[in-house]
């Protein structure tokens, strides 16, 4: 069997595994907090001696789940995302972020964040990283036609708001 | 130009029927300068597609990280000492368990022991009893038959008790 380094098998998932914790999290510092604690119990995971068929998909599905009780914490402690949003339609985007968003895309970035987590997720997972259905559905835990709804809907939500501004 | 096609798989993107080549194909041809107009509106989803694909962690994320992994070490290097001095102590423990046990069966034992010494010595204390018992018993007869009673008393204390516990019965007897 092929002996797997943190350094090459691990780490290069950083990026991937950030554009999700964003994605669900919106907000940059939290976002990392959970890519770290992602990659290091991945890690550790591989160093127990368990078979992970898919380290992608198993990282992204740890990531995500770090994110969804960071995010269920912080409901609890009732800050809510939505106000931030209204303030500052670019509100997931620090100082640190080096693309100089258009306005649309920017508008569209905000627009997304405001899809219920599935949503966001599913299509985040599709049209930004390129899975198949099936890795999706996988990384969600929910089944193959539910990913496709959740992607049907968010991109409806999008072509909506493209029509519109159009007219 | 014909733009059926891209019409088409743009359809069939929305109905989420287009496979990961034709989604791709979509993402090149709206990367394009030069868009008719009524595919224009939806550029900038793409053009999002593109700017999220080049997201990535803050610069200083690997030195961030490889810091909390130092520490992270040398938490687990402690947690290690930790564990090797609870070791030595729980190598103890057990003799020290079974130390205690011993003690208590031996306790146990001794006390049992005497219990059952000391039951047997009371039985033997009560054969006594029954002696004088029979003793003053043969005395009384002794006393009822004055004439017997210095042979009397000699035999009972030399001889048998039960057997001589009987024997001042059967003067009583003779005498009636």
């Amino acid at each position: 069997m092929k002996e797997l380094s943190f350094r090459n098998d691990v780490l290069p998932l950083k990026d991937r595994l950030y554009r999700l914790a964003m994605r669900i999290t919106l907000v940059r510092e939290d976002a990392e907090d959970m890519v770290q604690e992602t990659l290091i119990r991945v890690w550790k995971t591989l160093q127990d001696g368990t078979q992970i068929d898919n380290i992608d998909a198993f990282a992204l599905t740890v990531c995500r789940n770090l994110c969804l009780d960071l995010t269920a914490r912080r409901e609890q402690q009732n800050v809510t995302f939505d106000e931030e949003l209204h303030d500052r339609p670019d509100a997931t985007h620090s100082p640190y972020e080096d693309i100089v968003r258009s306005e649309q895309t920017a508008l569209l970035n905000a627009l997304l964040n405001t899809l219920p987590e599935k949503q966001r997720t599913a299509m985040q997972l599709r049209d930004i990283e390129g899975h198949t259905y099936r890795e999706i559905a996988e990384v969600m835990q929910i089944s193959e036609s539910d990913v496709k709804v959740n992607i049907f809907r968010a991109r409806r939500a999008i072509r909506e708001h493209l029509q519109q501004r159009k007219n | 130009m014909d733009y059926k096609y891209i019409e088409q798989l743009l359809d069939r993107y929305w109905e989420c029927h287009t496979t990961a080549e034709e989604e791709q194909i979509l993402r090149s041809f709206f990367s394009q300068h030069d868009l008719p107009q009524h595919l224009a509106q939806y550029a900038p989803l793409f053009d999002f597609v593109r700017e999220e694909q080049q997201m990535h962690v803050s610069d200083d994320f690997d030195s961030r990280f490889g810091q909390l992994l130092a520490v992270e070490d040398e938490q687990q290097a402690m947690r290690r000492t930790h564990a090797r001095r609870l070791t030595l102590s729980r190598r103890v423990a057990p003799l020290l368990k079974a130390a205690a046990v011993v003690a208590v069966i031996f306790t146990i034992g001794t006390a049992t022991e005497r219990a059952i010494v000391g039951s047997h010595s009371d039985d033997n204390a009560t054969q006594p009893v029954l002696t004088d018992t029979y003793v003053r018993s043969s005395e009384v007869e002794a006393v009822i038959q004055p004439e017997h009673t210095t042979d009397a008393t000699a035999t009972i204390q030399n001889t048998d008790t039960l057997a001589h516990a009987v024997l001042p019965v059967e003067p009583a007897v003779e005498n009636e």
